[in-house]
């Protein structure tokens, strides 16, 4: 249910809203900037700086993030629009050091060059694989066409990914 | 005349070679060079724990802001910061005013103000340094600086600016300067050719579109000012740091953080120095500074448009007889490395082909467009579209298969390129052949779906001279060092872009000292602890840093061995060490470990450290002929092969197929090669179909994503790549390089693929759709 908001009165001058939200498995509750960007209030409210930006206009997939599982481009969302909803960033994919299949099939393949990227493709391609467990070659690339990777030619990323499709449904067997 | 010297200069660099290896017992398969040991930072990557310039931003910390030009060109007539100063968080306004040191930077020339006093040349020079409690105030801040300018007449071509009357951009003048290569006669040997082609080719400005925006962080606690800016060349940003800023070199320290890539466009210097100008007025401070993707694109130089005018002669059986070339370069509003980038182009204006008679003229022009610089394959992916475009010209004309015709022309070892250098070991043939067995040649097909779909294949052939040449010192230094803990560290300046330094540093190592790849630590690109190592571009790292670590790994394994020698009491060059543990190749029973090594070591006074230094000569080309008997250390050869399937009706191109063949001299990491190989191809695709920084009036149209438009996993088929490891006396187990070469050669080898379709030539790049499809509609 959801509450009505209350305001006080940042430090600018400017009021900041509540906000309460899932953030990587645990309940957070904040103040924040309503004009602040998801991708800021991450990174430098909750210090958490495996979501990167890069375009900033929502074309490279960077900063992409899972809200309630889709992949949301967060330099284009607002933080107060993740009110009440469930948000995994690059840092809730591993468990205890353990890597999730797909960041390991980008490892084990030499998808990863300069890595700014890579956060960003590993949630596109969880997204992917999370609603559709065995996409085709097309599905693939619809998929991923809104991540940018400027170092390795996306060969290796399709791999990882096909891999990691691969492997999930074998565990699921 | 030449060719006995370079023999001498061929067995030095054996002797080199022959120095670097360690033990007269080393020998049997690598176990780590040549192996695709994953990315020792992968996981870390993989993982968002990596920290970039960005990540290190703390909301306590102060942030900076650069204010800009409002004039592609004109006088400054007053600046004044008294508003901006009053605005409530704004902690400094920084002005050229208050730049104690020569406030000027460049790095061949020094001809740019950092922040400007007199004039501004482009929308990217920076005129302010504002520094506030947050991002937004400094912003605000900005807004409040009152600039009063005096504009000058904007010189946005290079025919305005080449005018007689044309106002100068810099007081010398509008031309840079200009490079010049005479090989025989050219102009006679035209009259003399059965078959000539003419065409003129223009290429764009281009982004290097990294992701990882310019930011980072700096301070100055009164002794030392410490900067974190991802960069190319740690070394001479200080240098050119200290004597902008005016503070001792000693007192600088430059800290790379991990870097989201690079491709040139890290080289001239950004942030660094502003944020040392912020850091030093503001001591006891912490400043950091990031650019927005559109200011990134203002404020960076691009990839150098060029006017190629090429014309190629020939005899009836297609033999190359003789070139002329000129090429217009606009150079922007300042130098930059475009002096180097033009002797590229000069150098490498025939490519791969034995052309006996070449005259080829650069000019480099300032105009008030964005500064060029360094990019990528850097003057030579311009050179390559130009010369492989008239190799398909003059197929068709001689009605030759074009296979057949750059078959006939490759040098061979023992032929000089457009330099006069002899290259000992040309492999451009080997490579053109793989690719064109992998694709089929002979049996290619043409048939498509659709009539108004048309296929075409396309090949390129090229040569990259690699490293600085043109006797311009090029150095890398290393230093190896076995710690209590066991393990081997090895320091470098080299710089981890992405490209995979890290590893090949590492894997180098790790073979050399026979120790396992885990017990290899790099530290790497710091100028408090590591020694220089040149920049991280001209696909030099490999060759000279690889060369200069296998040297330090060397002189180290030679200490531990007399360490277990006398330990073991056994004849020095008998001893092995092999997994991190010495022994005695006969009595293998009795071994130390590298943490035994490390003890006994320091208890007889080893100091168990070594350096290497790699620094094999160039000779500098002559400035009337542009002949060299050693212009480059190397060469390196690719070839690739491509099919397309052009829409006629809309103009889009699609790559089908893609093919790419590099001699690496030794793939130290083969999935890496293959990687850089992959990524390289992918840039040259962006470049040929649809990447273009659109300049009006001096200003970016399109500074951001939108529309700067990149390939995406769309754009890019399965690019098949064959490595060839023809060794090279030179490197660090016969290895040369690939960074650049995989760009270089996608350019000519899709645009020969669009003509195939076609039937006629792009002569203006990027061959968008709406290009191709005029293309195809003109008369």
């Amino acid at each position: 249910m959801k509450k009505a908001r209350k305001k006080t009165v940042a430090a600018n001058g400017g009021s900041l809203w509540p906000l309460r939200f899932t953030l990587n498995g645990k309940k957070v509750s904040a103040k924040v900037q309503p004009t602040q960007t998801l991708l800021d209030f991450l990174r430098i409210e909750m210090g958490l700086t495996g979501t990167k930006g890069a375009c900033l206009e929502g074309e490279c997939g960077s900063c992409y993030v899972l809200v309630d599982g889709r992949p949301m481009n967060s330099c284009l969302m607002l933080a107060p629009q993740a009110q009440d909803r469930t948000v995994t960033t690059i840092e809730g994919f591993a468990h205890n050091k353990k890597l999730d299949v797909i960041q390991q099939k980008f490892v084990e393949c030499g998808a990863v060059q300069c890595g700014y990227c890579t956060p960003g493709l590993i949630v596109a391609a969880k997204a992917l694989l999370t609603e559709n467990p065995h996409p085709t070659r097309e599905e693939f690339l619809v998929g991923m066409e809104g991540n940018i990777c400027r170092c390795t030619g996306y060969n290796k990323i399709l791999r990882a990914c096909e891999l990691a499709a691969d492997e999930m449904g074998l565990k699921k067997k | 005349m030449s060719q006995p010297i370079d023999n001498l200069e061929e067995a030095v660099a054996r002797l080199h070679v022959a120095s670097k290896s360690s033990s007269a017992y080393e020998s049997g398969p690598r176990k780590v060079v040549g192996k695709s040991a994953e990315r020792l930072d992968a996981v870390e990557k993989a993982t968002g724990e990596t920290k970039y310039g960005q990540d290190l931003f703390d909301k306590k910390f102060l942030f900076a802001k650069v204010l800009r030009a409002a004039h592609p060109h004109a006088e400054i007539l007053r600046i004044d910061t008294r508003e901006a100063k009053k605005l409530p968080g704004v902690v400094a306004v920084i002005t050229h005013s208050d730049v104690t040191g020569t406030n000027m930077h460049g790095l061949i020339r020094r001809d740019q103000e950092v922040l400007c006093s007199r004039k501004v040349r482009y929308l990217g020079d920076a005129l302010a340094v504002v520094v506030a409690k947050t991002e937004e105030i400094a912003i605000e801040a900005l807004g409040r600086i009152k600039v009063d300018y005096k504009p000058l007449p904007n010189i946005l071509t290079m025919e305005d600016a080449l005018k007689p009357d044309a106002p100068k951009i810099h007081t010398e003048g509008n031309v840079l300067g200009e490079k010049h290569l005479r090989r025989g006669d050219a102009p006679a040997a035209m009259r003399e050719a059965d078959v000539v082609v003419e065409d003129i080719i223009q290429t764009q400005t281009v982004d290097h579109a990294f992701l990882d925006l310019e930011a980072g962080r700096a301070r100055y606690d009164g002794k030392m000012l410490t900067i974190e800016v991802a960069g190319q060349w740690l070394h001479e940003e200080r240098r050119l740091i200290a004597l902008a800023i005016g503070l001792p070199l000693e007192q600088l320290r430059l800290i790379q953080p991990a870097t989201g890539g690079a491709f040139g466009g890290r080289e001239d210097i950004s942030i660094q120095i502003y944020l040392s100008l912020a850091a030093l007025k503001l001591k006891g401070k912490t400043i950091c500074l990031r650019y927005s993707r559109s200011e990134s694109m203002v404020a960076r130089h691009k990839r150098h448009p060029m006017r190629v005018h090429y014309k190629l002669g020939a005899k009836k059986d297609g033999t190359l007889v003789a070139a002329q070339v000129t090429f217009y370069v606009d150079k922007g509003a300042y130098a930059s490395t475009g002096i180097a980038a033009m002797r590229k182009a000069s150098s490498h204006a025939t490519g791969p082909y034995k052309v006996p008679n070449v005259w080829a003229d650069v000019i480099g022009v300032f105009t008030n467009n964005n500064p060029c610089g360094a990019m990528r394959g850097f003057g030579a992916v311009q050179t390559a579209i130009a010369y492989e475009g008239l190799m398909d010209r003059l197929a068709v004309k001689l009605g030759m298969d074009k296979a057949e015709l750059r078959m006939k022309n490759l040098i061979h070892s023992g032929d000089a390129v457009t330099t006069g250098q002899i290259v000992p070991n040309a492999t451009g043939v080997e490579c053109f052949e793989a690719v064109l067995k992998k694709i089929d040649w002979k049996n290619r097909s043409y048939e498509t779906a659709a009539p108004h779909l048309k296929r075409g294949y396309g090949v390129s052939v090229i040569c990259f001279g690699l490293g600085y040449g043109d006797g311009f010192p090029d150095a890398s230094r290393a230093r190896c060092k076995l710690t209590a803990d066991g393990m081997v560290e090895v320091y470098s300046s080299g710089i981890d872009v992405g490209q995979g330094l890290i590893n090949m540093i590492a894997q180098i190592v790790a073979e050399e000292v026979g120790v396992p790849l885990e017990r290899v630590r790099p530290i790497l690109a710091d100028t408090q602890l590591t020694p220089e190592s040149g920049s991280t571009s001209a696909t030099r790292q490999t060759y000279f840093t690889g060369s200069a670590v296998q040297l330090a790994a060397s002189e180290l394994k030679k200490q531990l061995q007399d360490i277990a020698a006398a330990h073991l009491e056994e004849l020095v060059y008998e001893i092995k060490i092999d997994n991190g543990e010495a022994y005695n190749v006969f009595r293998p029973e009795r071994r130390l470990t590298l943490r035994e090594l490390a003890r006994e070591g320091k208890r007889r006074g080893f100091s168990l450290e070594a350096m290497g230094v790699y620094k094999p000569p160039t000779v500098p080309e002559d400035t009337a002929t542009g002949q060299s008997m050693r212009a480059f250390v190397t060469y390196l050869f690719g070839s690739h092969a491509c099919q397309v399937l052009v829409d006629t009706e809309t103009g889009e191109v699609k790559v089908e197929r893609y093919i790419a063949c590099h001699d690496v001299g030794k793939a130290i990491n083969p999935d890496q090669v293959i990687g850089q190989i992959q990524g390289g191809v992918t840039q040259g695709i962006g470049m040929v179909l649809m990447e273009e920084v659109v300049m009006k009036d001096g200003k970016i149209m399109n500074p951001g994503f939108t529309d700067y438009i990149l390939p995406t996993i769309r754009d890019v088929p399965e690019i098949e790549c064959i490595v060839l490891e023809n060794p090279d006396p030179g490197g660090p187990f016969g290895a040369r390089g690939v960074g650049e070469p995989p760009l270089i050669a996608c350019g000519p080898a899709v645009m020969s693929a669009i003509q195939d379709a076609i039937g006629k030539p792009i002569r203006i790049l990027p061959a968008t759709p709406e290009r191709v499809w005029r293309t195809i509609s003109e008369k």
